[in-house]
């Protein structure tokens, strides 16, 4: 779910800039005031890479293949860093695949970053009394969050004015559209996180 | 044009991009898209635009089919109830004429570059440390472990894996176990970086631009600047 360039007005842009530069504030302010911030380096970039490289990989969710967006498990185990590896990594995207945009790099931080930190703050609140609940919510409410702004900054951004019932029926084929992906990624991020609070409790510091 | 920095090169990428994202009217969508073209024939780019821009023609594409037929009031024609308006074909054509130059302007300028490359520019541009250094160390093992994640997904399924539905929890499994290994790497890769001296502030100086890439950085900004200024005018 990438903005591409051209499809919303300039200030809009601009706006998406500025507020996902407050957030990249915010975060490395948090992050710098970790113990030691620089020896999480290496953790965060290894576990993009995981992110990044299983985004590519299609998975099956009849009755189509979908690419997983993995939000709300970047934002579950990595915390404020997710903001600045998010990122990174949709600068990458568009850089080396053509997805998204440059001008529509601040859009596009903000509808994957606030997803990420939502599900941080839920896994946070209540992961450690039920960390099903939890982590089903972080995968799979992600991804609605995540559609619910893109689907807003796309009908607030179109040059075109359109009628109040076409909006209302895009919007709800678009949330439609998006309902498997939303359940794929929460089975995926609660079994994911079943192995690994039994396996490797340690990838989970954030919890 | 090839050899200027990438710092040069992002920046001009900001400028143009931004200025051609400012159009808001028809008239001057024609200039916009022959000062792109211009761009890409400079950096001799014309190959790596055309193989990167498939994505962004299926996009321009669905919203020409789309656009002209959801929005706007004035019927241009009718067949039976599809109707095609003028306003959303107006639409149409402003996004996909401002989509198309900016990705071919961005693409041109820094889709030529290597990846390290594009990395050492954000740093000469003083994005924040953490944010290169996470650029650099993902680029570094992303070929690794995608190749390792198809491998995993091809033997489960040569090992008859589910499929459908019910394949997601192995999936996930598989996802766990190379996170799992992501983590055993990093620790490795984090006792090499501090052997190598990382973090101890040793770092290379960024050379200042030279002057033919602030003549192009200058005349970027009256490019942009003068597009806004014409789109405002006609």
């Amino acid at each position: 779910m990438h903005l591409p360039d051209g499809i919303v007005p300039v200030e809009m842009a601009l706006a998406g800039y500025a507020c996902t530069a407050g957030l990249v504030a915010i975060a490395l302010h948090r992050i710098k005031a970790r113990p030691d911030p620089q020896a999480e380096i290496p953790r965060v970039a290894m576990l993009t890479t995981v992110f990044f490289a299983a985004s590519l990989v299609a998975v099956p969710v009849p009755p189509t293949t979908v690419h997983l967006m993995l939000t709300g498990l970047m934002g579950v185990m990595l915390g404020w860093f997710a903001v600045p590896a998010i990122l990174v990594g949709l600068f990458l995207q568009a850089m080396l695949f053509g997805h998204g945009g440059l001008t529509t790099l601040g859009l596009n931080g903000l509808i994957l970053c606030v997803p990420a930190l939502l599900a941080f703050g839920l896994w946070r609140q209540i992961g450690g009394r039920w960390p099903d609940f939890a982590a089903f919510g972080a995968g799979g409410g992600a991804v609605l969050v995540a559609v619910a702004i893109f689907a807003a900054i796309v009908l607030t951004g179109l040059p075109a004015e359109l009628d109040a019932r076409t909006e209302r029926a895009a919007v709800q084929v678009f949330a439609l559209a998006h309902l498997p992906l939303a359940l794929a990624e929460g089975v995926i991020v609660l079994t994911l996180l079943r192995v690994l609070r039994r396996i490797e409790p340690r990838l989970l510091p954030h919890g | 044009m090839a050899e200027t920095s990438a710092r040069a090169r992002l920046i001009l990428a900001l400028v143009l991009a931004f200025g051609f994202a400012s159009v808001q009217g028809l008239a001057v969508l024609p200039l916009v898209m022959a000062l792109s073209l211009g761009v890409v024939l400079a950096f001799g780019a014309v190959r790596v635009v055309l193989r990167r821009m498939r994505a962004p023609l299926v996009l321009v594409l669905a919203l020409t089919v789309v656009l002209p037929l959801i929005s706007g009031s004035t019927v241009l024609a009718q067949i039976g109830p599809v109707a095609l308006q003028l306003e959303g074909l107006q639409a149409a054509a402003l996004i996909a004429g401002r989509l198309l130059s900016i990705v071919a302007v961005t693409l041109a300028l820094l889709a030529t570059l290597s990846p390290f490359d594009l990395v050492a520019g954000l740093r000469a541009l003083r994005v924040p440390a953490l944010m290169t250094d996470l650029a650099l160390l993902t680029l570094r093992y992303l070929d690794e472990v995608t190749a390792e994640l198809r491998r995993a997904a091809l033997a489960r399924s040569l090992r008859g894996g589910m499929r459908g539905w019910r394949a997601l929890p192995e999936h996930a499994r598989g996802l766990a176990t190379s996170l799992i290994r992501a983590q055993t790497r990093s620790e490795r890769l984090w006792a090499a970086m501090r052997l190598r001296g990382y973090g101890l502030g040793a770092e290379a100086e960024t050379p200042p631009l030279q002057k033919f890439e602030r003549l192009a950085i200058t005349g970027a900004v009256i490019v942009a600047l003068g597009v806004i200024w014409l789109d405002r005018i006609l």
